[in-house]
C-alpha cells in the first residue's frame, strides 16, 4: 500500500520551508526540519519533506536509485517529471553518497541565469562538529562556521572547490541526516578539513 | 469567503519559495519568477506581498511599514490584507514581529537573526536609467561589468561637486552583484551591511526578486577621494528628541511652519514615554 504524504500539506510544507530558507542562509549550521512525511526506501524522510513542500509538476527531479516504489511515490504526491540524466535535473536526490556521480554533473546555470542550476539533496550519514570536521566562510556565516558531514565521498571537498572558480555559477547542496538538515549554497568556502 | 491560506495557490507558493532559495544561494543577483496578479495595483506592493505569502505560516506575527510608518494607508491595507487572508497576528512593534514588509525604509530598531525583512521594489535593475534594454543589463550583470554606475556617479561628482544619490543608491553585494537596495534612503543603506536577519526583496511589475543573506558584505559604490557619506541633519525629533534616526520634514500649518520628526513612527513611540520620564 502507498504511503501517506504530509498530514497537512500547506501548513507542513510552510513550516518546512521556513527552516530552509534558513538553511540556505545560514549555510553548514544544521537545523531542525519540523514536519517528516513517510517514505519509501530508499529515500530518508527529511529528503523526502524537501522534495514535497518544494517540487510539483514544473519540475524536474533526478533519482540516483530510482526504486520503483520511490518513484511511484512521488509521482503521486508531488506528480513531479523525473530526469533520465543528472544535467537535466532541477533538483537531485542523493540516496547513496559513496557512489554520486561528481558534482559537474549538474546543471550550473549559465551566467545569464546562474538560478537555473541544480539544487542536490545529499543523505548523509550525520553532522558534528569536533572529529574531521571542516571550516566555512562566506555569505550567511559571521565569521567560521565548523562542521562535519559524514559519508560523503573521498574528493569530494576538492570537486566543490573547483567548481568555486566558475562562480555565479554552481550547484547549491542540501545534506540531511534524520530530522536535520544542512545548506550549503555555492558561495559557501570550504576553508580546510 | 475564504480563501486558500495566505492568498496565493500552493502551486504559487511553491515557485515562489524555489526562487526565493536560488536568491539567497546567489547573493544580489535577480531572479525572474511568475508573478500573479494580485488584489493591489502595481507599485503598491505587489512583488513584496507576493514573498511575503509564500513566507507566512499560521505563528507568524507580521508588522508592515511605509517609510518607516505604520500607520499609512499602503501599510495598513497590507497589514489588514494578510489579517483576513492569513489570520496571522499584526503588529506595529519592530521587536515582536517575525516577519516585516517594509516600502522604502529599514527599522531604525536593530533586526535580529529570527526576523526576515520583505522589500517592496519598484524598479529591481539598478542600471535600467542607463541602459533600458534588459538583454543588455542582464548581459552587464553576467559579465560584472558596472562601469557605467561609475560614471553616473562620477558625472555627480563633476556636476554637483558630491554623489547627488540619496536614494535607492547602488550596492555591491558580496563583492559580485550590483544591487538595488529599493528606494531606501542612503541613510539605511549600512544596516544592509553583516545584517543578523535575512533581507528579501520583491518586485511584482517587474518579475524580480532577489536576496541579501545574514551577515554578508554589502558595500554602497563609492570613490576613494569621495567616500560613502549617509544624511546627517542639523535638528533632532521634535517628539522624541532622537538625533540619530532618519527625519521626515514636515509642514504644520499655512505660513509654512515645519519639523522634523522620525520616519519610523515605532520607534519615535517607544522612545517619546522615556523622553517624558
Amino acid at each position: 500500500m502507498m504511503l501517506s504524504a504530509f498530514a497537512n500539506p500547506v501548513f507542513d510544507s510552510q513550516r518546512n520551508f521556513r527552516e530552509l530558507l534558513q538553511a540556505m542562509a545560514r549555510p553548514a549550521a544544521p537545523r531542525e526540519l519540523p514536519v517528516l512525511p513517510p517514505s519509501p526506501a530508499p529515500i530518508a524522510p527529511a529528503a523526502m519533506a524537501i522534495l514535497l513542500t518544494l517540487c510539483d509538476a514544473t519540475t524536474s527531479v533526478w533519482l540516483q536509485q530510482p526504486q520503483p516504489t520511490a518513484v511511484d511515490h512521488l509521482r503521486f504526491h508531488a506528480g513531479l517529471k523525473l530526469a533520465e540524466r543528472p544535467e537535466d535535473a532541477d533538483f537531485a536526490l542523493i540516496t547513496d553518497p559513496t557512489s554520486m556521480p561528481p558534482l559537474d554533473a549538474f546543471a550550473r546555470g549559465d551566467l545569464r541565469y546562474p538560478d537555473r542550476s541544480a539544487s542536490v539533496i545529499v543523505q548523509v550519514a550525520g553532522f558534528g562538529a569536533s572529529h574531521g570536521a571542516g571550516k566555512f566562510s562566506g555569505p550567511g556565516i559571521r565569521d567560521v562556521e565548523t562542521l562535519a558531514i559524514e559519508g560523503l565521498p573521498h574528493g569530494f571537498w576538492q570537486q566543490r572547490a573547483e567548481l568555486a572558480s566558475q562562480l555565479p555559477l554552481g550547484v547549491d547542496l542540501y545534506f540531511v541526516a534524520a530530522h536535520q538538515v544542512v545548506g550549503l549554497p555555492r558561495t559557501t568556502r570550504w576553508l580546510e578539513g | 469567503m475564504t480563501y486558500n491560506f495566505a492568498f496565493l495557490d500552493e502551486d504559487t507558493k511553491r515557485m515562489l519559495r524555489r526562487a526565493l532559495l536560488k536568491a539567497v544561494a546567489i547573493p544580489g543577483y535577480q531572479v525572474p519568477f511568475g508573478s500573479r496578479e494580485m488584489p493591489l495595483p502595481y507599485g503598491w506592493g505587489t512583488g513584496g506581498i507576493q514573498v511575503t505569502a509564500a513566507l507566512l505560516g499560521p505563528d507568524d506575527v507580521l508588522k508592515v511599514i511605509d517609510q518607516g510608518a505604520d500607520d499609512t494607508t499602503n501599510a495598513v491595507n497590507i497589514r489588514r490584507f494578510f489579517a483576513r487572508v492569513a489570520g496571522v497576528a499584526t503588529t506595529e512593534h519592530t521587536v515582536d514581529a517575525t516577519i516585516i514588509q517594509t516600502r522604502h525604509r529599514i527599522p531604525e530598531t536593530s533586526l535580529r537573526e529570527d526576523q526576515v525583512l520583505v522589500f517592496q521594489v519598484p524598479e529591481p535593475e539598478p542600471l535600467r536609467t542607463l541602459e533600458p534594454r534588459e538583454a543588455e543589463t542582464r548581459t552587464l550583470h553576467a559579465l560584472a561589468d558596472y562601469g557605467l554606475m561609475h560614471v553616473k556617479l562620477y558625472e555627480d561628482i563633476a556636476q554637483y561637486g558630491h554623489i547627488a544619490t540619496s536614494y535607492d543608491y547602488p550596492v555591491l553585494v558580496d563583492g559580485r552583484y550590483l544591487t538595488s537596495p529599493s528606494p531606501i534612503p542612503k541613510f539605511d543603506n549600512p544596516k544592509l551591511h553583516q545584517s543578523p536577519a535575512l533581507m528579501l526583496f520583491g518586485a511584482g511589475r517587474e518579475k524580480r526578486l532577489y536576496a541579501i543573506p545574514p551577515y554578508t558584505e554589502v558595500e554602497s559604490l563609492a570613490f576613494d577621494d569621495h567616500p560613502f557619506e549617509i544624511q546627517r541633519w542639523e535638528h533632532q525629533c521634535e517628539l522624541c528628541g532622537s538625533g540619530e534616526s532618519y527625519l521626515d520634514e514636515v509642514i504644520v500649518d499655512d505660513r509654512g511652519t515645519r519639523m522634523f520628526v522620525c520616519s519610523d513612527t515605532d520607534f519615535c513611540g517607544q522612545r517619546r514615554p522615556e523622553a517624558r520620564a
